[in-house]
């Protein structure tokens, strides 16, 4: 069977001519590089089986599979109620404090995995960088795009919630989509540099868990941002992910926006993203020198 | 006719210390000997010093050939020589310092078998996996997946997790992917002896097949009889440059004799190897 189709195949190959131009020119590159959007079309099959392999393998030989997914921020979000919502009496802007923290929690706990799992996702898989070439922007962006279906799942049990804490529905809801894109673009965006850093220096894989720990206290997720000092909010809407976390609960629960807050977000998430990009693709090439 | 492969004034530098197939120890740079340095070059500047040169290797050092259409190409020379390096440029997995190489055709390049094989997933789901890494499409691993099942033998175990598999099955199936490719050009890393001796044939006699239907094939490999059998022209390595290139005999026949002969014993001994 194998010899048929080999002369069928050397039938096809005989009329191959050789292109007047090089279908591939190897040379050094230059400081500052394209982004290559050509080659990630032209390998987009490879993102699409990674991210396939990246949900497949995440819940492989667990009891309780993707249960797990839901698990996490159900858990965190009991025990944010009792010790914040209940003991400590956090305010929650007039919303019910589990739905107020389960709604923070939703992105933050798909930004967080993807942080992670995004800039760990080089140094985890050292051979497809040193033995086959694809873009290796595929890499992370498969780690953060894997993460979505968890998103969903926790996302589907959020509005579970809502329906049953009495929550309506407003226009506002059609911002969630836009929410998404930006939360997945800011994990992306600091996936991209960190999974780069990590490939020359290792410290990223051990400041990386500490540093998800900090940034969930920097993100109004236990609190609302209305208990930081107006005069210090500024300092909290530095932290992108502050902004977008605040809108889903605008977007959602129905709280008033602010709309200067979100555009920052937006900002500082579109250009961290574009920078990142850059970074990667600048770095990229001495990655299998030195992973 | 214009050549397939155009190869010109290659080289490729290596910083000692940075690369990490070196001694075989891997050695990462931490943030803080970045730092450290960093710091030091600054006053090093301020003081009108010039940095301490790098001790550096020339992996490759302005390596020119062509390939034709059709031509099956040997790289050989001792391990140190270049070989993996000029594979790593070709494939585009390593940027080469300077120089320049035009590639004609859709290119594939095999520097292991199994790439990106997760031990977790079953048979089907890596030889998906596996094939869509080496650049087929998905509609291409569709149409080829029975034939690569077969040509492995694996039709029973293409459910179980790879991890189950015993290392020849493992083997075989890595192969039989890679084997399946439809490239213009093939670049190929001695991934050839695998699983047990009547696959070994098999692999070979696939081989012979592949290159003897016209296509463009690099391959790297140490086993001398493999080379002279397959390839048309060979290309030695040595520290970096070409050292001769020319019909295959030729080549392997001075590099017996003249490269690795005054480093081993007897006569005898290379006269075993040629046999081989």
């Amino acid at each position: 069977m194998a010899s048929r189709n080999a002369l069928a195949e050397a039938e096809v190959r005989a009329e191959y001519t050789l292109p007047e131009t090089p279908v591939v020119t190897i040379c050094p590159s230059r400081t500052w590089v394209a982004l290559n959007l050509r080659d990630l079309w032209v390998y987009r099959d490879v993102l699409y089986f990674l991210m396939w392999r990246d949900i497949k393998v995440r819940y492989k030989q667990t009891l309780l599979g993707v249960a797990w997914a839901l698990i996490q921020p159900l858990l965190t979000m009991l025990i944010f109620s009792l010790f914040f919502g209940k003991l400590a009496a956090i305010p929650s802007d007039g919303i019910a404090y589990p739905l107020f923290a389960y709604s923070g929690l939703v992105p933050w706990t798909f930004f967080a995995n993807a942080v992670s799992s995004g800039g760990n996702s080089l140094i985890g898989n050292p051979s497809l960088i040193t033995k086959v070439y694809f873009p290796r922007m595929l890499i992370p962006c498969a780690a953060v795009g894997a993460g979505l279906m968890d998103f969903a799942i926790t996302f589907a049990f959020l509005l579970i919630l809502m329906s049953l804490y009495g929550v309506a529905a407003t226009w506002s809801l059609l911002m969630v989509p836009v929410l998404i894109i930006l939360t997945t673009l800011l994990a992306l965006g600091l996936s991209l540099w960190l999974a780069a850093l990590n490939v020359r220096y290792r410290d990223v894989r051990y400041a990386l868990p500490f540093l998800i720990q900090l940034g969930m206290f920097a993100t109004p997720i236990i609190y609302p941002a209305s208990l930081v000092p107006a005069e210090w909010r500024w300092v909290l809407a530095l932290n992108p992910l502050a902004g977008l976390v605040e809108g889903y609960r605008s977007a959602l629960l129905g709280r008033e926006w602010h709309w200067l807050v979100f555009w920052i977000s937006s900002g500082v998430t579109l250009v961290s993203f574009v920078v990142s990009a850059y970074v990667f693709r600048r770095m990229e090439k001495s990655f299998a020198d030195v992973i | 006719m214009r050549p397939i492969i155009k190869v010109e004034h290659l080289s490729k530098q290596y910083h000692l210390g940075t690369r990490a197939a070196q001694s075989g120890a891997v050695r990462y740079v931490t943030l803080r000997e970045s730092l450290v340095e960093a710091l030091r070059a600054s006053f090093r500047r301020l003081g009108g010093q010039k940095r301490p040169p790098m001790e550096t290797i020339w992996a490759l050092d302005d390596v020119s050939f062509t390939v034709m259409p059709g031509e099956v190409i040997g790289i050989i020379g001792r391990s140190g020589s270049g070989k993996s390096t000029l594979l790593k440029v070709l494939s585009r997995v390593t940027e080469p310092t300077s120089g320049r190489v035009e590639l004609y055709g859709r290119v594939t390049s095999l520097l292991e078998v199994g790439t990106g094989f997760h031990p977790d997933l079953t048979g089907r789901e890596n030889i998906q996996l596996n094939g869509a890494i080496l650049g087929m499409r998905r509609r291409e691993i569709e149409q080829k997946f029975d034939e690569i099942v077969a040509f492995a033998e694996m039709e029973r175990f293409l459910d179980t997790p790879v991890k189950h598999y015993s290392s020849g099955m493992y083997l075989r199936l890595a192969f039989s992917v890679g084997a399946h490719l439809n490239p213009n050009i093939l670049i190929v890393d001695e991934v050839l002896a695998v699983g047990d001796a009547s696959f070994q044939l098999k692999c070979l006699g696939m081989m012979n097949e592949v290159t003897r239907d016209g296509r463009t094939v690099v391959l790297v490999s140490h086993d001398m009889s493999t080379i002279a059998q397959t390839c048309h022209s060979v290309v030695l390595l040595q520290d970096g440059r070409v050292e001769r290139i020319g019909p295959a005999k030729d080549v392997v026949d001075y590099y017996l004799y003249n490269v690795l002969l005054p480093t081993m014993g007897t006569r005898h001994e290379t006269a075993a190897l040629e046999n081989a």
